[in-house]
């Protein structure tokens, strides 16, 4: 007998070839081909169902993807001041956040002399101290020596009526004692002058450098006017964002719910028509003797799925 | 009808002097025509001066030259030297005469200043390098070999030094007249360093120029003499803050050497003749009265003519100041201890003595120097020679001018000039062709006790006294009256003269 031969064949270790050879006859009895097949088809239904509603939701939620893309754009706004001056903010073709900002006229021109003046400061504050200190001590010194020649001249008058003009002592480096006081004198002030000139020197050039500051800070400020005067329209335009946003937010939860609705009607009916070819299938394939060849069958059918 | 003689005493004749410049017939009888060879003596009677006794025994480095100047070297601790300059050379010695005189050092001229300093003595002569010597080196040097010698240089070799308040001063450069350096305090061979200095008095004359000649020092005031001015700084002894005191236009100094010290005053020689510093400053103003008024024609003479050197010296002892003319060969005697009615000094004359250098040595001697080396002013003969000792009065007119005077007699009293030879003379009107009658003192032998007891006599007969009636010739309105004596070892002293004489008629 075939089947015997088969059931030999298996259980003789014939291969797996002869497995599907006894399934495949098997399978060919009208009363398991039809309920098989039809199980098998609504399987198939419904499996390809499944597949339909995760396309249809990835498809949706692209979509809803880019609507909100596109609600959640920038929206480029212009600011302009009371004193001319504006502020443009632009979205360019990359995609990028272009703002530009613009003085009036009168305000770029006080910024430019404000900028101008702080150079200038700048320069004189880089420039060497000799030449200044030189100047500075120059001045000085002409104011002293009017005084002190006329003290030259009272005390060459002194000397001359004490007869000391000619005198001269090696302990007093030459000259005498009255005359060594007078150069010490002298010396001192020139001294001092030369040290006054040096620190008028350093704190001009500080005072150069702090005026070119406060012109340097100067000349920003219509700058900073403008962009103080931008804040309000900022918030406003965060405030449009945050609406914006918060709309598309709504909107792509409304479009989700939907398409999850969907996806679970369309996953119950896939599952109904699954179970209905499952239970067709299931029908088909249950043994109605005791068919060893078939118990085999689906012993060996067990053993290629496990 | 004989007329009744009239006895003239001239009492102490010339005790004032030789007076030269008031008209004989107007002048005192005791001042002096001339007075040759005498002093005031101790009892204000012209007498001989002394003589000069040569101590040099070998005197090879002087040659024929004569000593020009005298200085003896005195240190703290007792060292005594006496230098002297002559011969062009540097030398020591009084019996000896040793030439000190440094290796390869020059000398062509005498004319050096000799003063002590702070134990050394130094030697400054215009445009030499001054000289120094002290005990310890033993010899003379140059200043600029002395070790720490500083700032000794050609500027500063001047012709005029000076010791006083702790520095060396000097003065009279060759080619700076005006300048006046001094050396550091107490350190004579630096004068570059310390408390050394200069002042150029240029500016300061009160004539607008002058050149400045002498220096003295003087109840601390730096006097600096000039030809013909004087100006005096206060505070010498700091030199740096000294100050101009005084300035006196008009009377100088004609040379270094005749600036003395009396201890209170300060003797110079001017132009006009003698001068006091003191009362130089006291008058000021002119007319400045003159130590020398009563001689001021012959010192001015003298001073124009004077080719060689002038040589003063003061002596306390001797009580005189002199000063040589050492090309004339004249010597001015002025007795310092008082002066006349008109602020002289009386003053005297030596001459032909020989001497050219004075140094009065701390123990009082008068050393002079002469061609035959040093001597000593002591006796009465120059080296065993006679002088001659002349006095004759001015014009007498004894009252009346107009008068003949017919001389009788003529009676000197002489105190001592033992057994010398005595000329008096006498002449009229001015005639300088004089009447002379020579007679011969007596002689008086000292004795010493236990030297002539027993030989040639017992004992001395105190002071010899001479008096002499010597009949005079002849008549005039004025007479002269003159005593002339060949001084050879005895002093003389002319006490008085008494003239006897008949009153004439009137002529």
């Amino acid at each position: 007998m075939a089947v015997a031969t088969d059931d030999e064949t298996i259980g003789g270790g014939g291969g797996f070839f002869d497995f599907l050879g006894g399934l495949g006859s098997y399978l060919m009895q009208p009363d398991v081909l039809l309920p098989g097949v039809v199980g098998g088809l609504l399987t198939g239904e419904a499996y390809g169902r499944l597949s339909d509603i995760g396309q249809q939701a990835k498809l949706g939620a692209e979509t809803l993807a880019a609507q909100q893309l596109e609600q959640t754009q920038f929206r480029p706004f212009t600011v302009t001041t009371a004193t001319g001056g504006a502020m443009d903010t632009q979205v360019t073709p990359e995609g990028a956040i272009a703002t530009t900002m613009g003085l009036s006229p009168e305000e770029e021109a006080l910024q430019q002399q404000l900028l101008g003046g702080a150079g200038t400061f700048f320069g004189r504050a880089e420039q060497p101290m000799g030449a200044r200190e030189q100047a500075i001590y120059d001045r000085m010194r002409g104011v002293q020596r009017p005084e002190e020649e006329r003290q030259r001249l009272a005390l060459e008058e002194r000397m001359a009526a004490q007869g000391r003009l000619g005198l001269s002592s090696a302990a007093y480096g030459g000259a005498t004692p009255e005359l060594l006081a007078q150069q010490t004198a002298i010396s001192e002030a020139r001294d001092r002058a030369m040290l006054g000139a040096m620190q008028q020197a350093q704190a001009e050039q500080m005072q150069q450098a702090q005026l070119g500051q406060a012109f340097l800070g100067a000349g920003y400020i219509p700058q900073q006017q403008l962009l103080a005067a931008t804040q309000p329209a900022q918030q406003l335009a965060a405030l449009q964002q945050q609406a914006q946003l918060q709309g598309a937010g709504l909107f792509g939860e409304a479009t989700m719910s939907g398409l999850e609705a969907k996806l679970i009607a369309e996953q119950a009916r896939a599952n109904l028509l699954g179970q209905t070819g499952t239970g067709l299938l299931a029908g088909a394939l249950t043994p109605r003797t005791d068919n060893s060849l078939i118990a085999s069958a689906i012993s060996g059918l067990g053993k290629f799925f496990d | 009808m004989a007329q009744e003689l009239q006895s003239i005493n001239l009492v102490a004749p010339a005790f004032k002097g030789v007076n030269t410049e008031d008209s004989p017939l107007a002048q005192d009888p005791s001042f002096a025509e001339i007075a040759d060879n005498a002093v005031i003596d101790k009892r204000g009677r012209i007498a001989s001066r002394k003589g000069h006794n040569v101590i040099t025994t070998t005197k090879t480095v002087l040659g024929t030259s004569s000593i020009r100047a005298i200085e003896e070297f005195r240190d703290d601790a007792g060292n005594n030297k006496i230098f002297s300059v002559g011969n062009n050379k540097i030398i020591s010695g009084t019996t000896t005469l040793v030439d000190e005189t440094p290796a390869s050092y020059t000398i062509t001229a005498d004319n050096w200043k000799i003063v002590n300093f702070n134990d050394k003595i130094y030697f400054f002569q215009r445009g030499y390098e001054p000289l120094v010597y002290d005990n310890a080196g033993g010899s003379v040097v140059k200043l600029s070999t002395v070790s720490g010698a500083a700032g000794v240089a050609s500027t500063m070799y001047g012709n005029e030094v000076l010791a006083a308040y702790g520095r060396l001063w000097t003065a009279d450069f060759s080619s700076d007249k005006s300048t006046i350096y001094w050396c550091d305090l107490l350190i004579g061979h630096d004068w570059s360093g310390g408390t050394s200095g200069s002042i150029d008095v240029s500016k300061v004359w009160p004539d607008g120029y002058d050149e400045i000649v002498a220096l003295a020092a003087h109840n601390g005031l730096l006097i600096i003499f000039g030809k013909h001015s004087i100006i005096v700084y206060q505070g010498a002894e700091a030199p740096a803050t000294m100050s101009l005191v005084d300035t006196v236009a008009g009377v100088g100094c004609v040379d270094r050497d005749t600036v003395q010290h009396t201890g209170t005053d300060v003797l110079f020689l001017s132009h006009t003749g003698l001068k006091s510093f003191s009362r130089t400053i006291q008058e000021k103003s002119m007319p400045i009265s003159s130590l020398s008024t009563n001689i001021t024609k012959d010192i001015i003479s003298a001073l124009q003519n004077e080719s060689e050197f002038y040589r003063t010296v003061y002596s306390p002892e001797e009580g005189f100041y002199l000063i040589a003319f050492t090309g004339q060969n004249v010597i001015y005697c002025f007795d310092v201890r008082g002066t006349l009615e008109n602020g002289a000094y009386r003053a005297t004359r030596w001459v032909g003595t020989g001497f050219t250098a004075f140094s009065r040595i701390a123990d009082g001697s008068l050393y002079i120097g002469t061609t035959s080396g040093i001597s000593e002013y002591t006796g009465y003969s120059d080296n065993g020679l006679k002088y001659r000792f002349k006095y004759y009065s001015p014009s007498l007119t004894f009252g009346d001018a107009s008068r003949a005077k017919i001389l009788k007699k003529l009676k000197p009293t002489l105190i001592g000039a033992n057994d010398a030879t005595v000329f008096l003379k006498w002449a009229y009107n001015f005639d300088t062709t004089y009447s002379t009658a020579e007679f011969t003192v007596g002689t008086q032998i000292t004795g010493y006790y236990g030297e002539s007891e027993y030989t040639t006599v017992e004992f001395t007969a105190g002071q010899l006294t001479s008096q002499r009636s010597i009949n005079a010739t002849g008549y005039g309105t004025s007479v002269v009256v003159g005593l002339e004596a060949d001084i050879n070892g005895a002093a003389l002293s002319l006490q008085e003269i008494n003239v006897m004489a008949l009153i004439g008629k009137l002529l």
